[in-house]
């Protein structure tokens, strides 16, 4: 077949289609009757094969069998190249004229122009690629394949030839018309977003690749087209436009009102994308507004931040803290801010209540847990309960509970958990207010809270079991289960050892309980009827913090009692060794000497002194002393309690002698004690068992004495047994660890640690090692 | 939709009615229709390149086709087979190598993927396990090599050559 052949078949061809095309591109409608008879035109024609008989081997018959499968015998007879270019230049002219019309347009008008004309060159090229598209699988596909970049299927060549043709010298004017408009909706003004839709869907369209991998799919869109010659000037245009807002908005707004304004420009920003961009810029575009809008205001933020907090003003905190949670970091700042705004409220409103603080335990403790409900509330509200900002809380409270105004006057930091205990023994006592039980749980709950910041928590324990102590023994507690309640709740904060001697306590009394009964039997058994009529709890003496009492001599009236018990007792518990606890002990005494028959409540103290009065109606001090061998100084305290109490009548002063200011030590060893015969009282059951003050303070001292060396030991045990495990370790990390066992209980100091250390290597538990001194070696 | 029907007409004037789904098989017909669009009116579609005869026979295989699954994506790593042909279309295949022939090409022509692979595979199954000169034989082909052609070629091939 000669070239001229096949010329005369593409003109035949091309004058057959050309109608057609024109047709398509005049945007008027096809049957499809004519469609299919195009589609067959361009059939035919690639399908005409012009060489019937084979022209001279060797120069159509090409690497037959090489790696170019597709180029057969018949590679250079493929007909299509020529109608494609045909197509191609066709394309080219009729865009000329399109984007000569466009080329004088702007703003509006140029959109108008450019999305009406790009939709329908759309169709149309949609129309003509299907009906041309035998040519796409005949030919293109083959050119394709053997390597020509520059072939596309006719629809991809048509989207070329418009961004080459119209799309280039037209982008310029069409872009900055998008912007201008963008713009005037930021200024809230109202616009027709279809134009700017109909650019961006043709700017995406726009961009493609040739894909070398799939032989199915010749071209993959990408989004360089939109990215290079859109986004990047709106992504400018918008940091411009937020940038002055910024600045100028600051100038005559506050900071709270501005981050109103954020959020919504943050809202419009991402319904714009949704209306009328590409999804794919939404994270950048938010990104950048969030950068302009807060990253830069940050400064101005945060004083804004403590303003807010100050003022109470919750709802625009969380607002606050919603926008800059947006940008990394920047609520570090933040949670800062509040954990120092919380501290020094703490601190200032504890410095507020300190005068009544100090020692009343209700006013400091319930002001500690309002404040932390305060601002738990904040935290909630206005920081979601985030993790940092519930860490700054914790901090916060923890600095201004364990040190403060009232810590700092008591001299110590062990105020608060004193302080703490104290509250929990008011609860917990009979008569306490909080009655209901909803309120108690609740207010379990809140000293919990509380307990959870103390540093210092064995000296809660201290104080705590203490105070529980005089509870079971003096029959004070409101109920078992509100101790029990509270005694697990210990556990679950702090552990099985930290309560277990608060669970032992609670233990003896149940047992005494039993014993009790037994005892009971054991006299009926054995008829014993001569004990008068009594209880007795034996507690175990390392669960109780309690020490032995001075002793004195057993009233004749009491002595078959007190014996037939303890006989009782190691006849059951061979080796046990009882010991009476007598300041514990108290009793009832009926009054034979008086017209009106009085019970008195008495202490076992005052029940031995006043028992002697049963002999003989006059007694010197001295004479009571050697009588009772109660230590003369607790025996003078009890003297003057009956002095005090008009039971008594001291014969060598006169009665108004005895008022407040009146000491023990005003009582001689030789004055005269007469019992008060025609003693009388209001009252027909007469409380005479006051605790003694003396002993009551002492006690509260004793706790903080003892407290130090307590610690040096639970220090001591935590080395040894770190020791014990690792058998070398360096100082440093010794220290560490000691620390970090502890933390539960309380924070050890380091000189204290170090002390610790030195008595051990002194006691030979430990060692250095002689080659390096802050090695240490576990002596076995 | 469902029985939508449009009018096919044959190179020799026939009008067969065709279900629209079924027609759909035509990658051809369903891109025009999708282009064009379905009027109610209905024009008789001229299918120049197809007779009577063999239209007939394509509109029954894509009667019996219609409710296959779409034809996987080609792929060059999918392995390729001439032993997959159902019963149903070794049946229906089973016609003079001439309307073999024009089957092949109506398939071409209306780009009917399925038809094309199955009468193209009954092709190749005709071809395998052949020498050349029983080839020519099948498909009544002269040898028009020169000798020395033929040694080229040979020697070109020889890598496919069992050995």
């Amino acid at each position: 077949m000669s070239q001229t052949n096949r010329h005369v078949k593409l003109d035949e061809v091309w004058a057959k289609l050309l109608d057609g095309i024109n047709h398509v591109y005049q945007f008027q409608g096809m049957k499809k009757p004519a469609y299919m008879l195009l589609y067959t035109h361009v059939y035919d024609y690639c399908i005409s094969n012009p060489n019937q008989s084979r022209t001279v081997p060797g120069t159509s018959r090409v690497h037959i069998g090489g790696l170019s499968r597709s180029n057969g015998q018949d590679g250079a007879n493929i007909v299509g190249g020529e109608l494609y270019n045909k197509l191609k230049n066709y394309l080219k002219d009729y865009l000329k004229d399109v984007c000569q019309s466009g080329v004088d347009l702007q703003g509006e008008g140029v959109l108008r122009f450019y999305t009406n004309r790009w939709e329908k060159y759309q169709f149309s090229s949609k129309v003509m690629n299907d009906f041309c598209s035998y040519i796409n699988r005949h030919w293109v596909q083959r050119e394709f394949n053997s390597g020509r970049k520059d072939i596309y299927e006719i629809y991809t060549m048509a989207m070329d030839s418009w961004q080459k043709v119209v799309f280039q010298p037209l982008h310029k004017q069409v872009t900055h018309a998008c912007l201008d408009l963008i713009k005037s909706e930021r200024n809230n003004e109202i616009i027709n977003t279809r134009l700017i839709s109909g650019v961006i869907q043709s700017y995406v369209a726009l961009g493609f690749t040739e894909e070398l991998t799939n032989s199915s799919h010749i071209t993959s869109p990408t989004l360089t087209i939109y990215r290079d010659y859109f986004e990047l000037y709106f992504l400018h245009d918008t940091e411009q436009f937020y940038r002055l807002e910024a600045a100028t908005f600051l100038v005559h707004n506050s900071v709270t009102e501005y981050l109103k304004k954020v959020a919504t420009r943050l809202d419009e920003e991402v319904h714009r994308v949704q209306s009328y961009l590409h999804p794919s810029t939404l994270s950048i575009l938010i990104k950048k507004v969030e950068e302009v809008l807060i990253r830069d205001q940050l400064d101005a933020i945060y004083t804004e931040a403590k303003k807010l907090l100050r003022d109470e003003r919750y709802q625009d905190l969380a607002l606050l803290f919603k926008l800059t949670n947006r940008i990394p970091n920047a609520t570090n700042e933040l949670k800062k801010i509040v954990e120092n705004h919380i501290y020094e409220m703490g601190i200032n409103t504890i410095e507020r209540v300190s005068g009544t603080a100090i020692n009343d335990p209700k006013v400091y403790i319930e002001t500690v847990i309002d404040i932390h409900k305060k601002f738990l509330k904040l935290v909630q509200e206005s920081f979601n309960g985030e993790q940092g900002f519930t860490a700054a809380l914790d901090k916060a409270c923890g600095k201004f509970i364990n040190n403060n105004v009232v810590t700092q006057s008591a001299g110590s930091t062990t105020k608060s958990p004193e302080l703490l205990a104290r509250y929990c023994d008011a609860l917990l006592r009979k008569g306490s207010k909080a009655v209901e039980e909803t309120d108690l749980e609740e207010k379990f709950n809140q000293i919990m809270i509380v307990f959870n910041y103390i540093e210092d928590k064995d000296v809660y324990q201290k104080f705590y079991s203490k105070m529980l102590a005089k509870r079971l023994v003096g029959q004070l507690s409101a109920s078992d289960d509100y101790e029990e309640s509270m005694i697990s709740k210990l556990k679950q904060a702090c552990g099985f050892e930290y309560t277990s001697k608060l669970q032992r306590m609670f233990q003896d009394i149940g047992v005494s309980k039993t014993l009790l009964t037994e005892y009971e039997k054991y006299c009926e058994n054995h008829s014993i009827t001569d004990t008068a009529d009594f209880s007795v709890m034996v507690l175990s003496s390392n669960s109780w913090p309690f020490s032995g009492s001075s002793n004195f001599v057993i009233p004749l009236e009491l002595k078959s009692t007190f014996n037939s018990f303890t006989e009782f007792y190691t006849h059951r518990h061979n080796g046990r060794k009882l010991t009476w606890l007598h300041q514990h002990s108290k009793g009832e005494l009926q009054t034979y000497f008086t017209t009106q028959k009085y019970i008195l409540q008495v202490s076992t103290y005052q029940m031995v002194v006043l028992l002697l009065f049963n002999k003989v109606l006059t007694w010197t001090v001295e004479r009571l002393q050697d009588e009772t061998q109660i230590k003369s100084e607790l025996l003078l305290q009890v003297i003057l309690g009956l002095l005090k109490s008009k039971l008594l009548i001291c014969t060598d002063i006169n009665d108004d002698e005895i008022d407040e200011d009146f000491k023990e030590s005003d009582i001689k060893t030789h004055y005269s004690i007469r019992l008060s015969t025609d003693f009388r009282s209001k009252k027909l059951r007469i409380n005479l068992n006051v605790p003694l003050k003396s002993v009551e303070q002492k006690d509260i001292e004793g706790v903080h004495r003892t407290i130090d060396e307590d610690r040096k030991m639970v220090i001591q045990a935590a080395i040894v047994r770190i020791m014990k495990a690792r058998q070398t370790l360096r100082h440093a990390l010794l220290m560490q660890e000691v620390i970090q066992q502890l933390s539960s209980r309380f924070r050890p100091k380091i000189p204290v640690i170090k002390k610790c250390i030195d008595v051990l290597i002194e006691k030979e538990y430990l060692e250095r090692q002689s080659n390096e001194k802050d090695v240490l070696r576990y002596l076995a | 939709m469902a029985g939508h029907k449009i009018k096919l007409q044959s190179s020799d004037g026939d009008t067969f009615d065709v279900e629209v789904e079924i027609a759909k098989q035509s990658a051809t017909i369903k891109t025009m229709l999708e282009d064009l669009g379905m009027d109610e009116e209905e024009d008789v579609i001229p299918l120049p390149n197809v007779n009577s005869a063999i239209l007939k026979k394509v509109i029954q295989w894509a009667t019996h086709h219609k409710d296959d699954p779409p034809p996987p994506e080609d792929d060059e790593n999918r392995e390729k087979n001439t032993n997959d042909i159902s019963s149903w279309d070794q049946d229906f295949l089973k016609v003079d190598q001439g309307t073999l022939f024009e089957l092949i090409l109506a398939a071409n022509y209306l780009d009917i993927k399925g038809l094309l692979d199955v009468t193209c595979k009954t092709v190749a199954n005709m071809i395998k396990g052949k020498t050349p000169e029983e080839i020519r034989r099948t498909f009544n082909i002269k040898n028009d090599f020169t000798p020395q052609e033929e040694e080229q070629i040979k020697k070109e091939n020889e890598w496919c050559e069992e050995k």
